[in-house]
């Protein structure tokens, strides 16, 4: 009758305790009737354990469920309500705004990796002004931040969206087979998902208003070498800035603010190095990242190489004309949270922009000299962060 | 149970300020933020000497820090 070696012996032991009920009545002592009860409970719980364990999965997962798609609602709700009312969108945008959240971006087949990166640049690109035509069409204006705001509000609900159609989707299959590790891995999961749907839902708020975010730190801190300098477009919604400092001749490289752009740094700096026939001695990025837990918001760290998230297009074309032109990459990051990285830029992180305009000083003396070329970029989204 | 969002997260009440700083003197005012306020935008008057300012930093603190 059962397989496990363990529970054989306590089945035996329980068994015994019945006939000895049956034999002699039932027990009058208490001491008996609970060795009866707890040898009982040991039964039910080895046969029972992974079932009792998997209703309670579904049951926390079930809340969690609920949870995010009273979120992906409510960003839904609140995409629409910016479109119609700061928008004043024509018609009623609701229908649109259904099909773009479920509209799908297929990466290329990545079997072959040769040239892959123009590929996705390719497909990116394409969603991106696919994305801005959309938004530009539910509006009754052209107000560059107003769309920007529209385009963040969107991608913000149609990332809920996603969040919750494959949490849905593990639970149902989960239940549907029963399971056990499918559940107890989504379970384990939900806290971080529930934690960064939290993070995009809380961003809302700061886009509806165009409040700088964390992100933004880069685009602040190069913005206060633009003031008063001539500004050019030099990609899609990227500006550049030719600036001086102690003799070196700075390129300084920031999205469009203070539209909620994060631009095409990756287009600027090559177009800087290749067309326009600069060569800078150093490359200085500047951009936020995410902290570990245990480390400060708002701290500021140093080192090498391209300082820039994203799917990896920008940071390659970046890479590649460095080690093309042997100019050296260096990068300032200033740490924060998922959360504090998309929501309202905390006084921490803001309060760093003028340590880290120090360290960038230093760089610029440390490794390049007078008559130098230097580039220095902004990364991050340039949310109310004008130039 | 496992599924909740840190209490921390939830109770912080951020307050967000713009701060407007003269082109003279360097004088700081910080004031609550406004729609429309952006970095870079050009500000008030200084408090101070009457000169114009301009907004450096948009910022959130939580509202037990700020009292």
């Amino acid at each position: 009758m059962f397989k496990s070696e363990i529970l054989e012996p306590i089945f035996g032991i329980f068994l015994f305790g019945i006939a000895n009920v049956a034999l002699q009545g039932l027990p009058t002592d208490s001491g008996t009737l609970l060795y009866i009860v707890s040898l009982g409970f040991f039964v039910v719980y080895g046969l029972y354990a992974t079932r009792i364990q998997v209703y309670f999965a579904l049951n926390d997962i079930g809340r969690g469920l609920n949870k995010l798609r009273v979120m992906k609602d409510k960003s839904r709700k609140e995409a629409i309500d910016y479109l119609v009312g700061v928008g004043k969108a024509p018609a009623d945008p609701t229908v649109r705004v259904d099909q773009f959240l479920d509209y799908v971006t297929i990466m290329p087949v990545d079997t072959d990796p040769q040239g892959i990166i123009n590929k996705i640049d390719h497909v990116v690109t394409t969603n991106n002004d696919r994305v801005r035509a959309e938004v530009t069409a539910l509006l009754s204006q052209t107000n560059p931040v107003t769309v920007s705001i529209s385009e963040n509000l969107l991608e913000v609900a149609s990332a809920l969206n996603m969040i919750h159609k494959v949490v849905r989707h593990y639970y149902l299959l989960g239940k549907k087979t029963n399971s056990y590790f499918t559940l107890i891995q989504l379970q384990m999961l939900l806290p971080m998902i529930l934690q960064e749907a939290d993070a995009l839902l809380n961003a809302v708020d700061s886009f509806k208003v165009g409040q700088p975010v964390g992100d933004g730190i880069g685009p602040v801190t190069v913005s206060k070498y633009m003031i008063g300098k001539e500004k050019r477009a030099i990609a899609k919604d990227t500006v550049l800035a030719i600036s001086e400092y102690k003799g070196r001749k700075l390129y300084v490289v920031k999205a469009d603010g203070p539209m909620g752009y994060v631009g095409q740094p990756g287009v600027a700096i090559k177009k800087v190095i290749e067309e326009m026939g600069a060569k800078p001695s150093a490359i200085i990025m500047i951009d936020a990242a995410l902290k570990l837990e245990g480390e400060k918001t708002g701290e500021i760290a140093e080192g090498v190489g391209a300082a820039i998230g994203g799917i990896g297009v920008e940071k390659f074309q970046i890479e590649e004309v460095a080690t093309k032109n042997k100019i050296p990459l260096y990068a300032i990051l200033v740490k924060q949270s998922i959360l504090e990285a998309i929501t309202v830029m905390r006084k921490e992180i803001a309060e760093a922009s003028d340590k880290v305009n120090q360290v960038l000083n230093r760089l610029i003396e440390e490794k390049t000299k007078e008559g130098d070329e230097v580039l220095v970029a902004g990364i991050g989204n340039t949310l109310g962060v004008a130039q | 149970m496992m599924s909740s969002v840190p209490a921390s997260d939830k109770k912080s009440k951020l307050l967000v300020y713009t701060i407007e700083e003269c082109l003279v003197d360097g004088q700081k005012t910080k004031r609550a933020f406004q729609v429309g306020d952006y970095i870079t935008k050009e500000g008030g008057k200084c408090t101070k000497c009457g000169s114009p300012t301009r907004v450096t930093l948009v910022y959130a603190e939580s509202s037990k820090a700020s009292s």
